[in-house]
């Protein structure tokens, strides 16, 4: 089954590569090139750099709290 | 008690140096503003890379597998031949 872990694996670290130099290229290089070049069809507009880490962010942290609050409404249901 | 304090401290010295960044105009202004965010993601990236990296390490031990398969039967056994009922497979 090491296999299946190393395929795992493999896919989160190229996952976080990925969206790392994706997200350094929008953030720091984009700002610098002229504005007709062609690579700009390739990024969204720069307010959705903020809007989509801010906007993933907030549903991380709300699950999160549904997550632990559901729990904690079934540990009480369980006592009483 | 002590543990907050120094991550509050942290917070506030990094806060610091951000504004600083911003009166001094070392970098251009639209660069210092994105970049708490950007740090903050880059930050999950790096944890996302180490979970990653760590998967692909991780040790298998496979006779250590077997060893732990033949002592599993061999209790079974000694259990059944006391009369203790081991259940399903």
């Amino acid at each position: 089954m090491e296999l299946a872990d190393r395929a795992v694996g493999l896919l989160l670290s190229s996952i976080s590569l990925s969206i790392f130099t994706y997200y350094t290229f929008w953030i720091i290089i984009l700002p610098f090139v002229d504005s007709d070049h062609f690579i700009h069809k390739y990024f969204l507009p720069q307010d959705y750099a903020i809007l989509v880490p801010v906007f993933a962010g907030i549903t991380l942290l709300s699950l999160l709290s549904v997550f632990i609050g559901m729990v904690m409404l079934k540990s009480k249901k369980k006592k009483a | 008690m002590k543990h907050i304090v120094k991550i509050l401290s942290l917070l506030v010295a990094i806060s610091a140096f951000w504004i600083g960044l911003l009166q001094a105009t070392i970098i251009p202004r639209s660069h210092t503003w994105l970049l708490p965010i950007y740090f903050v993601v880059s930050f999950g990236c790096y944890g996302l890379l180490m979970v990653g990296v760590g998967l692909m390490q991780f040790p298998t031990c496979p006779q250590e597998a077997v060893l732990l398969q033949k002592d599993i039967t061999e209790a079974k056994e000694f259990f059944k031949h006391k009369g203790v009922d081991v259940g399903s497979d």
